[in-house]
């Protein structure tokens, strides 16, 4: 085999996207310096568990890490995608921190992806699995991705630390390539909906966190309908926990998320801070839902047809598109958006047209998408 | 004004320029293609050796790359970090009102119009 060139990179941040970008652009890398002068060095299990995720859903993809897990080669494969596959995504991050990267790469799979994952459902680094579930698929619609196959179910719930959430997630392939959008009107927001999660506590918590979010939204809107979803038994995962996901709905069928989980943090986290024995105090239910209230307003203030968390997601989709004027409006950049953009020039060359609009306050990014096509597919 | 009018477009577009700086670096002109060819050549020259080497290189090396303030951060896409405020605050109020349904419709399609502006603008 001829010797393969490696792009280099640095460091552990941005590590998901920099191994879907990869894996699509076909380009092997090669990361050094991760987190190399940290105590423990090296690679963290939930990386690890990524990486093994990518193995499972390509063929031919190879996977080096050297011994302290400071570097780590990647030779991506070809996409293969599946039916009835499963993967335990361990509990050092939440399912969210997985469905991100797995979303793109379904879309460019041979055949339809279906898995099983198995964790944490909630937390506060990643975005939920409602929000997931709300939000994050019904953008793919915009681009054009097929609804049939295009789900996701919630099994069991898991809060942190000790997890024992499901969820099984469907993604469709693209026929051929994406298409390309034209979406910058954001309309004004019509309803919001939500639903509250609640594991091994009282199942009366969900009412008081929805009391308290509705009380901040009477002064706005009237249409708020917020849904319990409390989970006992095995359903309800190992651990006591409690949140809510918001979701906006505007007149032009944006949608604006938001979420909260509360729950005992983890063995490792406390451990750093060396705090007493003694479990510590949960945010109370109506201080979460005041706060998962404003959290939402200040999305709706930013603008944007999105909302902060799935910049980074909205810009690869308008990169991966066909040869064609995709243009976007997004509220202030986020630094996740600002590296997306960077990695988006690194592995596909896509440069965006970046233009603030100073009456509302709000950023518009126009780009011409890098004409991905669905390599991977079976051609008949 | 008239005389006001060159120095507004001029504003404009300088902003413009900053916030393609502030993502893309100083450098603009700068493209992947000259970035990736950088990595090949580095690459052929040293191969596997590039495994092992002194720490102070490493550092020099990391230093050359534009705006990465820290290689090792968090991956996460959920923005935190703001402080909540209190939207019980009738001034904060006002300022979103008219994103709602049940706001002025006629300033929320200002909204919409002023985009209609910038995008002739572009062409």
């Amino acid at each position: 085999m001829g010797k393969t060139s490696y792009m280099k990179l640095q460091g552990s941040h941005q590590l998901r996207q920099r191994l879907v970008l990869a894996t699509l652009a076909t380009t092997p890398i090669l990361v050094e310096d991760i987190r190399s002068d940290d105590t423990s060095p090296g690679l963290r299990p939930y990386e690890v568990s990524l990486l093994r995720l990518i193995e499972k859903i390509s063929d031919d993809c190879t996977v080096e890490i050297n011994e302290t897990g400071t570097k780590l080669r990647y030779k991506p494969g070809t996409l293969m995608g599946g039916r009835y596959l499963v993967h335990d995504c361990g509990l050092s991050r939440s399912i969210g921190y997985f469905l991100e990267p797995l979303i793109l790469l379904g879309l460019f799979g041979k055949k339809p992806l279906s898995i099983r994952l198995k964790g944490i459902t909630n937390d506060t680094k990643d975005p939920s699995a409602d929000t997931f579930r709300t939000t994050t698929l019904h953008m793919l619609k915009r681009f054009g991705v097929p609804l049939e196959g295009l789900e996701m179910k919630i099994e069991s719930r898991g809060a942190p630390p000790l997890g024992g959430g499901e969820v099984i997630l469907g993604v469709p392939i693209v026929p051929s390539s994406l298409t390309a959008t034209h979406w910058v009107d954001e309309g004004m927001v019509k309803s919001i909906r939500g639903v509250t999660f609640s594991t091994r506590v009282s199942p009366q918590i969900g009412n008081r966190m929805i009391y308290a979010a509705r009380g901040v939204f009477n002064r706005f809107i009237p249409d708020v309908h917020i849904f319990t979803d409390h989970r006992s038994g095995p359903s309800g995962g190992r651990s006591p926990g409690y949140g809510v996901s918001l979701v906006a709905e505007t007149t032009s069928g944006c949608l604006i998320s938001t979420d909260i989980a509360v729950s005992y943090p983890r063995a490792e986290e406390t451990n750093a801070l060396e705090d007493s024995d003694e479990k510590p105090e949960l945010l109370p239910p109506e201080d979460v839902g005041v706060q998962v209230a404003s959290m939402l307003l200040e999305e709706i203030e930013q603008g944007g047809v999105v909302d902060s968390t799935h910049q980074g997601l909205l810009f690869l989709l308008c990169a991966l598109c066909p040869p064609d004027v995709s243009k976007v409006r997004v509220g202030k950049l986020t630094p996740y958006g600002i590296e997306t953009l960077r990695n988006i020039r690194d592995f596909l060359g896509v440069k965006f047209v970046i233009k603030p609009d100073p009456t509302t306050n709000t950023v518009i990014l126009k780009c011409v998408g890098c004409g991905m096509k669905n390599l991977s597919r079976k051609v008949t | 004004s008239k005389w006001k009018e060159s120095l507004l477009v001029r504003t404009k577009s300088r902003q413009n320029g900053n916030l393609m700086q502030l993502v893309y670096g100083p450098n603009v002109t700068s493209s992947t293609a000259t970035l990736r060819e950088a990595h090949d050549s580095s690459d052929s020259d040293e191969s596997n050796e590039d495994f092992f080497m002194p720490k102070g290189e490493r550092t020099k090396k990391l230093s050359d790359k534009l705006g990465v303030e820290n290689i090792n951060a968090e991956d996460s896409s959920k923005f935190i970090g703001i402080q909540v405020k209190d939207w019980s605050d009738e001034n904060l109020i006002k300022s979103i009102r008219d994103r709602f349904v049940t706001g002025d419709w006629s300033k929320a399609s200002q909204r919409g119009a002023g985009v209609e502006g910038l995008g002739d603008d572009e062409a």
